[in-house]
């Protein structure tokens, strides 16, 4: 256990080096690339020069101050303060980047369950029909879905989705955002959520069960006709049986390493489904803090979809250490 | 069901035909004729595959039966349907298998039961061991668990206890020690032999009628092999089944059979009691077989008598008796007609299907008669004596060690393991000395040090009076590499599936810049030398078969004209009836162009037959070393006594009376006492 623990705490050691080295970078790539002071410039009518350098001193983002110079002051916000800067605006990234991470968590949680159970389901009922009808049409569907981009389908979906609204003559499902409801009735707060969520979580679920269709269903076809599958047969289970018990436990090893990274992208959000259903999370965020010379936005996502992915990196090793007993965390 | 069947019925489903008829006479072995009714019956049993080659004919009418106590021996060569018979009686065919004929299993038909209603008879009134104990075992479960679910599935009402104390009888049943511990141990922390003991454990759980062994020891050491197939006998002892064993491996029939099924393309082309088959080779395709393997006990007089050409696909399996193309006999009605099994000797219920069978019981027909080119071995350039001739290899205490590195992401090295510990010996001009040792040994480690050409980490090692630590350059080792040429285990995978043969042949040659027409004109010498017709020389390796693939590693390596021939196991992937060849064409080799051989190997037969000296090594080292005949007929080693006692000797008569010897801990004891001792 000591040394399971030391073992942890090594490579989070190292993973907090690793994210500081290329949070720095995007750093110094951010500053580089954005211009916050063209943000003032453009406004019209335009502010004093004065004003402007203000401003930008203010926030820390005047690229009249040498890069080092300003890096030190970001970097030494956040040591001491876990304080990630202000946007151009004047406004704390901390507390954009903590509203933001709750929608995306909003959204992202429910679609992400429902395509891991979607998706392994399919991939472990196509396997075991490998070639037949099921497998052909649902294999088929898949590489559709794979094939048409986030964004087609996610308008598809809405334009479905309003047609149906029309039909129906009242609103059932909101195309856009993730409430409207003002009233105290939790209920009806729940009802209202559920409105909002679901054209989304259909959008997100049909994209990403898709790759776990098709890799559930390839781990699941590799283990079956393994001879430890044919042993277990020959104790007198079924076919079934033998691939349930034996075959896919060792099928889901695998699908276990990028059910970690999902968990890990439950909390960076998706960027094109955010935008198109104005839901804003951190992927519409990071959009938005790229278009408008947030250069703390930025990073400060970058950051967080680092440690995230990071993260997810050390839950799939212990996810598969946890399932295969011939990985030893130490 | 089987426990349904008592004694008014009992009797009344076995068919009274001439199989059994004839199966009972079989006496000639240790357990005399079988006695009562048969557990199981085959008819007429028939596979067919749907592939996209077309159909496959797997198994094309095979009759047996199968008594409790009793073992029948299937032998064949890949191809044969040896092991697609076995998995028909067990119900473990895909699904793209057809089935017909019948398989009664104490009385009740098999054949056509749903994958459900077999599972009812897998793992408890037949049960089934097979080839790789590494991955016949579940991986994510413990020893334990898989043990217990076998109990469980057939009987749901084990309370924990009583399953626990289940398994550990039966981990020592079948000889592991400590079983209490062992029980929550996972497949990977046990070595292959290990391993195939859980896996018979698992296969006698629930005291089966009827055991299967598809091919049980073919990827174990000799000395393991030996284990396991002691245990199998206490598992047949202690479950009293009839055990079907299929194996390649004659020496393996001779040791454990009680009668024999010699299958061919699908049928079975000659069955005998155990003693009889051996006694009397009746089949021309049973005398090539026993003639063709070497023997492990005597020493060699003659070459080895290849069986000429390659066993049929079964998807193309030639008109007439199947055999026939490469049958020397073979004349008229053989290429027409599909010759049947008839009685051979009709009191021993000794059959055979040939229709020279006349000739062959008038005459007393054997192999030496079959297979006339019967030769002496080759003159081995006997002018100078072997030491008096100039050494072209010379190891002096090699030594090569591996960290032994700590698990996870940083790896540290925790000491250090030694492969190769203080290895020497010399090879003269035209001789071949075999490297012999189980895996683990360190003998292909050393041939790699060899191979390598860089200074050694200690000890020194010159090819052809040059010390290869002096070699400072990649031209001056390219040089002395084509001196050194290798030849690997598996010809499948050695040569490029992309290349024809006739790149193949040039590459070495233009490695070492040969002009374009000398590569020409050597590698139309090449094909000659190995035997392959020189106008194949556009074809990939994928249109030729396993042996004329290593012919043309053969051909590769040759091409250099090498002084030294490093050989990685070369015929251990090849079929019997194929190694022959493969072996005499070494031996001519040899002779013809005075190369010497390094041998790595672990089949001691063939070693007995091809070398003039052998090392045999042990955990790193060399633990003795002299003249082959002086060590087989003579060991001195405790632990070359050992591994020789352990490889079984193609004759069961001499396989019953003699005493296996098991090296312990430095020691030698005999195998008998260590056989699981049982209670009761």
């Amino acid at each position: 256990m000591a040394r399971f623990v030391g073992y942890i705490a090594k490579r989070v050691a190292s993973y907090i080096v690793m994210i500081f080295v290329a949070t720095s970078l995007t750093y110094f790539l951010a500053s580089a690339f954005m211009s916050p002071r063209s943000n003032y410039e453009s406004r019209t009518p335009r502010p004093p020069q004065e004003s402007i350098e203000a401003s930008l001193d203010a926030t820390n983002l005047n690229d009249k101050t040498p890069i080092l110079q300003r890096y030190q002051r970001w970097l030494g916000g956040i040591v001491t303060r876990w304080d990630w800067g202000q946007t151009p605006t004047g406004v704390s990234v901390n507390e954009e980047m903590s509203s933001r991470i709750g929608a995306s968590v909003e959204l992202m949680s429910l679609a992400t369950i429902i395509s891991i159970v979607v998706g392994v389901s399919l991939g472990v009922y196509t396997a075991q029909r490998q070639y037949q009808w099921q497998d052909r049409f649902l294999g088929g569907m898949a590489s559709l879905f794979m094939v048409i981009p986030t964004v087609v389908l996610a308008i598809l979906i809405v334009f479905a989705a309003i047609e149906i609204n029309q039909a129906a003559g009242s609103r059932l499902f909101y195309v856009t955002g993730l409430s409207s409801y003002e009233g105290g009735n939790p209920l009806m707060t729940f009802l209202d959520f559920l409105q909002h969520i679901l054209l989304p979580t259909v959008v997100l679920t049909i994209i990403s069960s898709v790759g776990y269709h098709l890799g559930q269903r390839t781990y699941l076809l590799d283990e079956m006709h393994a001879d430890y599958v044919r042993t277990a047969r020959a104790k007198g289970l079924t076919k079934k049986q033998a691939i349930r018990k034996h075959a896919l436990r060792a099928s889901l090893i695998p699908t276990a390493v990028s059910v970690a990274f999902s968990i890990a992208g439950i909390f960076t959000g998706a960027v094109m489904t955010e935008k198109i259903f104005a839901i804003h999370g951190l992927g519409e965020y990071f959009i938005n803090c790229i278009n408008n010379n947030n250069i703390h936005g930025a990073v400060a996502v970058a950051a967080f979809s680092g440690a995230c992915t990071l993260v997810g990196a050390l839950l799939a090793d212990l996810f598969a250490a946890a399932l295969d007993p011939r990985i030893k965390m130490s | 069901m089987a426990e349904k069947a008592n004694d008014s019925t009992r009797g009344t489903w076995v068919p009274q035909d001439d199989v059994i008829r004839y199966e009972l006479l079989e006496g000639n072995g240790p357990k005399g004729a079988p006695q009562g009714d048969p557990i199981m019956s085959v008819r007429n049993l028939k596979v067919s595959f749907a592939t996209e080659a077309g159909r496959v004919d797997a198994v094309r009418g095979v009759n047996f039966d199968l008594w409790r106590g009793r073992t029948l021996g299937i032998v064949g060569e890949s191809g044969s349907g040896k092991s697609v018979t076995a998995l028909s009686l067990i119900g473990l065919l895909d699904d793209n298998a057809k089935v017909g004929g019948s398989v009664k299993f104490d009385g009740e038909e098999l054949v056509g039961k749903s994958d459900e209603q077999m599972a009812a008879f897998r793992g408890k009134s037949i049960s089934m061991i097979f080839q790789d104990p590494l991955s016949a075992l579940t991986p994510m479960f413990t020893i334990g668990e898989q043990l217990e679910e076998t109990l469980l599935i057939h009987n749901p009402q084990m309370g924990k206890q009583e399953l626990r104390a289940r398994c550990v009888e039966l981990l020592r049943m079948v000889g592991i020690t400590n079983p209490e511990e062992r029980l929550d141990a996972y497949p990977h922390e046990f070595s292959g032999g290990m391993r195939q003991r859980v896996v018979i454990a698992i296969a006698i759980a629930n005291d089966p009628d009827v055991i299967i062994a598809d091919e049980p020891t073919t990827a174990l050491d000799v000395t393991i092999q030996a284990q396991i197939l002691d245990v199998l006998a206490v598992a047949q002892r202690e479950t009293g089944a009839a055990v079907v064993l299929i194996t390649h491996d004659l020496g393996v029939i001779a040791g454990t059979a009680d009668d024999v099924l010699v299958m061919y393309a699908g049928r079975a082309v000659e069955r005998a009691s155990i003693d009889t088959i051996f006694d009397q080779p009746s089949q021309p395709y049973t005398m090539g077989l026993l003639g063709a393997v070497p023997k492990p006990h005597v020493a060699a007089e003659h070459r080895l008598v290849p069986i000429k050409g390659n066993p049929p696909s079964l998807a193309a399996i030639p008109k007439g008796c199947p055999f026939s193309p490469r049958c020397p006999m073979a004349s008229g009605k053989c290429f027409e007609v599909e010759p049947v099994l008839e009685p051979f000797d009709a009191a021993e219920g000794h059959l055979v299907s040939c229709h020279k069978l006349a000739e062959i019981r008038e005459r007393h027909l054997s192999f030496q008669e079959v297979y006339p080119e019967l030769e002496p071995l080759p003159a081995k350039w006997a002018e100078v004596p072997r030491d008096q001739r100039p050494v072209v290899l010379e190891v002096k205490d090699l030594v090569k060690t591996f960290p032994i590195q700590g698990k996870g992401l940083i790896r540290r090295d925790r000491g250090t393991m030694c492969a190769v510990d203080h290895v020497s010996f010399k090879i003269h001009e035209g001789e071949t000395l075999a490297l012999v040792g189980e895996s683990g040994s360190g003998k292909s480690t050393t041939l790699m040090q060899i191979m390598d050409l860089v200074r050694p980490e200690h000890g020194s090692i010159e090819v052809l009076g040059r010390d290869i630590a002096t070699l400072r350059n990649n031209r001056e080792r390219r040089e002395l590499r084509r001196d050194l040429q290798v030849i690997f285990q598996d010809p499948m995978s050695s040569l490029d599936p992309r290349m024809p043969i006739y790149d193949v042949l040039a590459e070495p040659l233009r490695a070492q810049r040969w002009s374009a027409k000398d590569i020409n004109s050597r590698i139309g010498e090449l094909m000659h030398l190995v035997g392959i017709n020189p106008d194949y020389v556009d074809r990939f390796p994928s249109q030729f078969s396993g042996g004329q693939r290593q012919r043309i590693a053969i051909a590769r390596a040759l091409a250099t004209r090498p002084k030294i021939l490093l050989l990685d196991e070369p015929i251990a992937s090849l079929d019997v009836s194929i190694q022959a060849g493969i072996i005499n064409l070494l031996e001519d080799l040899q002779v013809q162009l005075k190369i010497s051989y390094l041998f790595v190997a672990h089949d001691l037969a063939v070693i007995r037959h091809i070398s003039d000296s052998v090392a045999v090594m042990h955990l790193g080292k060399i633990v003795e070393q002299g003249d082959t005949e002086e060590v087989f007929t003579n060991p001195q080693d405790p632990y070359t006594k050992a591994l020789l006692s352990a490889i079984p000797i193609p004759d069961p008569k001499v396989e019953r009376s003699r005493e296996r010897l098991v090296y312990q801990d430095g020691k030698l004891v005999s195998s008998s006492s260590l056989l699981p001792t049982l209670e009761g």
